[in-house]
């Protein structure tokens, strides 16, 4: 049965993968944004970088086809780029993106920008007046449900997954459970104040551009909240300009959302235009889940009216550049896919083994079985294109170094490391099987079979299994108790541009987590590497943070911590009469709030 | 039409089969009619072609491929050349057909009297009840007790008499003047074959059809038939009134059927003698006199000539298809009838074999 | 025959909950996804995972969870909650059983319609060369897989993305009671794909049966009695002959109501093949369940009607 997904499905990879991005990134800084993603994409496609934000038509019905569902559409618990389609068309967080950018951040819900006192142990945010909840709440915003928002993240029947990562300094949070947090005060109405053990301001203030800082009505949800597990999903009000269809007591399940069949959202009737930066030209938005990829892209390429909003099939992309070229975006800096090959057991403990590893695979033929370089580039270090230090650190041809100058794999190379790992014969002879697990579904499959057989040229046993892509996380790669040596389908998609926040968490030896879900799949511990990204992340000004993130990417390049095949690039189609405009921020998706029909 | 017309003739009926092996020439050249009110029994081995020509009479063997010549008529009408719906028309109403096994010729999943109805009103423009309650009186025209409760019955539910009594009042339906009965008692025990030839016998005499009774056994026309027709490889070797036949047969195999069945008459320390060999090849069958293969008297010029069907000398209404001598048939079957094996009444009669040359 | 209901029933029952305590072991030996982590997402703590284990019931014993789920669908028709959308599975299946029926239902009336009007022409006309070209014809449907047979009459017949637009295309499912001519010119092309394979094997098998049994004694019966020809063959013929063919149509249905994903994929109709097989792509025991007990419901209940429909057809078989 699963192994249907090969034909339903092509390359939705890393998608699920959404990262945590530690704290670091400047509210100012937007200059390089776009470094290196003009170069890394054909000429004549349109990109987020190139599109115009205004100037759009109002009204009208925009029809949305995907293939997948949403995951969670509780603002709570949403942290997939569908979700955040639909999350950031409907709520209001304190802080948001223009579809444009990577990095630079727009007051939403909040009226300013944060104040950082205290030497970085108090942030403060005042909030919007006039804001209002949709019906059946309809009452004015107030910070509490700011508060409460941030305080259900812990309780167990919401379970976010990320407020660990950015909210542990706020006073009392890493105990809380769903209750009041003491390091979360309301002085006012219109004022949030959050307190915290030490000095992680730019963390927590960063970490409000996600979606769980979107006010939430205690005296509504917590009945909901309640549930096990929470319900609050499927009663949700809204504060942006769309919301979930719903029945007269609030209920979208059923009429707004019916899972894995289909969503609408109408506009909120107490949305004030005057309190956003979204334009929000469209009536309603209508979308259909479940179709298959194939027949929806043909039917958006010649249809009306009509996008698709998440992973384009191969034949499609080819097809949409061949003859539908300017119905194509293409957004660079979408996420990246490489082997991660544990650093901290087995043979790939020792460097050379990892840069013969690296010298040996075909990185070309492992991106011509995820769509060639129309949605590829070949990866060469781990910054992305468009990120911040990008270009320091080597830019799309990459550092110099022999193992990683033969994108198409060179044995010599390979060879000559493996001597320098002594074995002289140029071949691993060290007698170990090692472990390789890969995911199911085309293209992992093939990557995964490629990356076997590369290591079987080497001279190495291997044990490999294919499974499902959920089950490789979190039964094999994200358990640092099985060992498994080689991971060939992991990737890593940020959620600012910032070079910590595509490093740290996959690198950093400091936040393998032992008995949880763990991303650093590699177990890459070099204390060198460790100390300086403790170093960087203490670093306040954009240029220096370029400069050091850069740096700690050359480390990790001269270390063949992991071995890079692909920097993704999302590919996102439109009927000709839509007007689509793409988010940068999030990996390509169309902006509801921005998108109109011509 | 006058009454000395009959009812139907049959005129130089040939019935061939084309088939991946060959021709086969199921029936090859008969002639016989049959009056109003009579019967006629056609007798012959399985494959000599009696079946096929009442199948062709009815216009049964159309679907199956028959290449079908010569003529049959049926009051004066051809059938031959009659069109299918012309056809239908004549089915199971001038002329109806009983045929061998009654449990698999009923069809299992309708009721009997369903099946009854059916036959009424494929001819008869009448209500559904009328063709019920002609469907329960003839039910107990047949013999079936309790009819009005038997006919909503499934044939399965029936003893095996009972089906070949319904069989034969479904037959009926539509009152035919001719009425085929395909080995009507083959299939049922002895006790039960003597119940439904006493049956037809008294139906015919109620109701003045004609009768074809199509046999294996001599024993069973015996009693029924008024003529008698002797088939042997898709031909009439032999046909006369019951009584000629059963007391100065002329024919070889005619003997040779008379000796392979238990008589009533026959001693009962007379042994029983089949008819050696098997029966002959349709696509290729013998030259000359196809019975020669099996004739203990046949001589070398019978492979040669073919006999035709001619008057006995003396019995214009008797006619034979035999090579040998009128009075050498005489005797052979004297010293037959007096007991003696073939051999031995070869032996005594004195027909020697011609040496080979 | 009541008595014998009586019984096949109190046997459905037992089957199913065989079936659910065998679904119920093989999510767990089986590597998938641990439902209490997925919920958490990535980089979750192990207090809040464990948390996420008690609320749904997975930290008791196997024995223990399996109880208390048969207690929900015995006492309460309960079927539980999607680990993943947070939806009672009974609401799930409900709003999906629709497009499903739909499908097979209609599909099955297309392919049994076309079957015997193939297969019995085949039948008359044997070895003909209309029946070697139907014959032939079926051999192909059968081979053809029902993914590409859609996806070829969606680019040649689709309103939206077809070369002759004729027909409404994928997505365009309602449901019967809201707009039924809507929901009947969506469902055309589906029917299509549904009945293709099938109506072929029905075909092959309708002609082999009707040929056999145009050879018995009561079709010669039939024609004796003067009866048209085809009075003949579709009452007499094919009433005998069509019943192998129900006994596998009652399963045929059966299997299809629980693994249409294919077809519903690819015209988008929001039906339980697809619910069941996005759950087991996002480890989603409780739908999972749910739907394998609704299918293994579907063919215990399908061969009980397979076995009345028999005793009814065929006066010869009683059950006791």
């Amino acid at each position: 049965m699963r192994s249907l997904r090969t034909i339903l499905l092509v390359g939705l990879a890393g998608v699920l993968v959404l990262a945590l991005a530690a704290c670091g990134a400047s509210k100012t800084s937007s200059s390089s944004s776009g470094a290196g993603a003009s170069s890394a994409v054909a000429a004549g496609i349109q990109t987020p970088a190139t599109e115009s934000l205004t100037g759009g038509k109002k009204g009208g019905t925009l029809t949305v086809l995907n293939h997948e569902d949403f995951e969670h559409i509780d603002p709570g618990q949403s942290y997939f780029s569908i979700d955040y389609e639909a999350v950031y068309a409907t709520q209001r967080p304190l802080y948001s993106y223009k579809p444009n950018t990577f990095s630079e951040v727009t007051p939403d819900m909040a009226e300013s920008a944060p104040q950082i006192t205290d030497g970085g142990k108090l942030v403060t945010v005042k909030i919007r007046h006039g804001v209002h909840f949709s019906p059946p709440v309809n009452r004015e915003v107030t910070s509490a449900d700011v508060a409460y928002a941030i305080e259900r993240a812990a309780n167990s029947n919401v379970a976010n997954p990320y407020y660990m990562g950015y909210f542990s300094a706020v006073e009392g949070m890493p105990k809380a459970s769903g209750g009041p947090i003491p390091g979360i005060t309301t002085p006012d109405k219109y004022t949030i104040e959050f307190h915290l053990t030490e000095p992680a301001g730019e963390i927590v203030a960063n970490a409000l551009v996600l979606p769980m800082s979107a006010a939430v009505p205690p005296e509504y949800a917590k009945k909901y909240d309640a549930e096990k597990p929470s319900e609050y999903g499927n009663h949700q009000v809204a504060t942006g300009p769309y919301m979930f269809k719903a029945d007269s007591s609030g209920k979208v399940l059923g009429t707004g959302y019916q899972p894995g069949k289909s969503a609408t959202l109408v506009r909120n009737p107490n949305w004030d235009a005057s309190t956003d930066h979204r334009p929000a030209y469209l009536d309603q938005i209508e979308v259909k889940i479940g179709g298959d990829t194939e027949v929806i892209g043909r039917q958006v390429l010649e249809g009306s009216h009509i996008v698709q909003d998440d992973t384009v099939a191969q034949p499609i992309v080819k097809l949409a550049y061949e003859k539908y070229r300017d119905q194509l975006l293409i957004s660079p800096g979408s996420g990246d896919h490489y082997m991660a090959v544990n650093n901290s057991y087995g043979p790939f403990t020792d460097v050379n083994l990892r840069k013969a590893f690296w010298a040996a695979l075909d990185r070309e033929a492992m991106n011509k079985a995820r769509g060639g370089s129309l949605v590829t580039n070949v990866m060469t270090h781990f910054l992305y294109p468009g990120m911040p230090g990008f270009e320091k650190a080597g830019g799309l041809a990459g550092p110099k170094v022999d193992y990683n100058e033969h994108p198409r794999g060179d044995m010599a190379v390979a060879e000559k490391y493996m001597k320098l790992a002594g074995y002289p014969s140029g071949k691993y002879t060290g007698g170990k099987t090692i472990q390789v697990v890969g995911s199911t579904g085309n293209p992992n499959a093939q990557n995964a079979e490629i990356a076997n057989q590369t290591l079987k040229n080497m001279g190495f046993k291997t044990k490999f299994n294919l499974v499902d892509q959920s089950v490789m996380y979190s039964k094999y790669c994200g358990v640092v108790s099985e060992k498994i040596d080689v991971c060939p389908n992991v990737g890593w998609i940020s959620d600012f541009g910032d070079g910590q926040a595509v490093l740290d968490v996959p690198f950093n030896g400091k936040l393998i987590v032992k008995n949880g879900t763990n991303a650093n799949w590699g177990l890459v511990d070099h204390p060198k590497i460790n100390a300086a990204m403790a170093a960087a992340e203490k670093l306040v000004g954009a240029g220096a943070r370029e400069d050091a993130w850069a740096k700690i990417d050359e480390e990790l390049v001269a270390e063949a911590v992991a071995i890079p095949y692909d920097w993704d690039k999302q590919a996102a189609i439109r009927a000709k009469d839509v007007l689509g405009v793409g988010d940068q921020w999030n990996i390509g998706s169309w902006d509801f709030n921005y998108t109109s029909l011509k | 039409m006058s009454a000395a017309e009959p009812l139907l003739r049959v005129e130089d009926l040939r019935v061939d089969f084309p088939t991946e092996d060959g021709v086969v020439h199921a029936v090859d050249g008969i002639t016989y009619e049959i009056y109003h009110g009579r019967t006629l029994g056609i007798v012959g081995e399985s494959g000599s072609g009696k079946t096929v020509s009442s199948l062709t009479t009815l216009g049964l063997t159309r679907g199956q491929g028959a290449r079908v010549s010569g003529r049959i008529l049926f009051e004066g009408r051809d059938l031959v050349g009659l069109s299918e719906a012309e056809m239908r028309g004549i089915r199971g109403n001038d002329i109806a057909m009983v045929f061998q096994d009654p449990l698999s010729s009923l069809h299992p999943f309708f009721k009997v009297g369903a099946q009854l109805i059916e036959a009424v009103r494929a001819h008869q423009d009448v209500s559904k009840a009328k063709a019920r309650a002609r469907a329960v009186e003839l039910l107990g025209l047949v013999g079936i007790p309790d009819p009005s409760r038997r006919v909503d019955q499934f044939p399965h539910e029936f003893s095996g008499g009972m089906r070949q009594r319904a069989m034969i009042a479904m037959a009926l339906a539509n009152e035919p003047k001719l009425l085929i009965a395909d080995e009507p008692t083959t299939a049922l025990d002895v006790t039960v074959q003597a119940q439904i030839l006493a049956l037809m016998e008294q139906l015919q005499r109620e109701l003045g059809m004609a009768i074809v009774i199509i046999t294996h056994d001599l024993g069973v026309v015996a009693e029924l038939a008024d003529d008698i027709a002797v088939m042997y490889a898709g031909r009439i070797v032999e046909a006369a009134s019951a009584e000629l036949l059963f007391s100065q047969p002329q024919h070889p195999y005619t003997w040779g059927l008379l000796k392979s069945i238990p008589t009533l008459e026959g001693s009962r320390t007379e042994p029983l003698v089949p008819i050696s060999g098997a029966p002959p090849s349709l696509i290729n069958p013998p030259s000359g006199c196809h019975f020669h293969p099996r004739c203990p008297y046949a001589q070398p010029e019978h492979a040669r000539v073919d006999p035709r069907l001619e008057p006995v000398p003396g019995e214009p209404s008797h006619h034979v298809a035999c090579l040998l001598e009128a009075d050498v048939r005489r005797r052979l079957w004297a010293q037959l009838h007096a007991g003696r094996v073939p051999e031995e009444a070869l032996a005594a009669v004195g027909v020697e074999e011609e040496p080979p040359r | 025959m009541t008595r014998y209901i009586i019984r096949r029933l109190l046997w459905g029952v037992a089957l199913l909950i065989i079936v659910s305590a065998l679904t119920f072991v093989m999510f767990r030996i089986l590597p998938t996804g641990d439902p209490a982590k997925l919920r958490a997402g990535r980089l979750q703590n192990p207090k809040i995972i464990a948390e996420i284990r008690n609320n749904l019931g997975l930290d008791k014993p196997l024995l223990t969870q399996f109880w208390l789920y048969m207690k929900g669908i015995f006492l309460h028709f309960d079927l539980g909650f999607s680990y993943y959308s947070n939806a009672p599975v009974k609401e799930l299946i409900s709003t999906r059983l629709p497009a499903t029926l739909s499908l097979v239902f209609g599909g099955a009336v297309v392919w049994l319609t076309a079957g015997l009007a193939v297969g019995i022409v085949s039948a008359r006309r044997a070895r003909s060369r209309l029946d070697r070209v139907s014959m032939g014809g079926a051999l192909v449907l059968v081979s053809a897989p029902e993914y590409w047979l859609g996806l070829i009459l969606l680019y040649v017949f689709a309103a939206d993305i077809g070369q002759v637009r004729i027909f409404p295309g994928a997505g365009s499912y309602v449901g019967l009671t809201g707009a039924p001519v809507k929901w009947l010119t969506a469902m055309i092309l589906p029917w299509l794909v549904v009945a293709a394979g099938t109506a072929a094997v029905y075909a092959r098998l309708i002609r082999g049966s009707l040929i056999e049994t145009m050879s018995e004694d009561y079709i010669r019966t039939a024609r004796a009695k003067g009866l048209s020809e085809r009075r003949v063959v579709l009452r007499h013929g094919v009433r005998a002959a069509i019943n192998p063919v129900l006994t596998i149509l009652g399963l045929d249905i059966a299997a299809l109501l629980g693994s249409s994903v294919l077809v519903e994929t690819v015209f988008d109709i929001p039906g339980i093949g697809r619910l069941n097989f996005d759950a087991i792509n996002h480890s989603d025991f409780p739908i999972v369940q749910g739907t394998v007990l609704l299918a293994a419901l579907f063919v215990v209940v399908a061969n009980i009607l397979v076995d009345i429909a028999y005793a009814y057809l065929d006066p010869r078989v009683r059950y006791s």
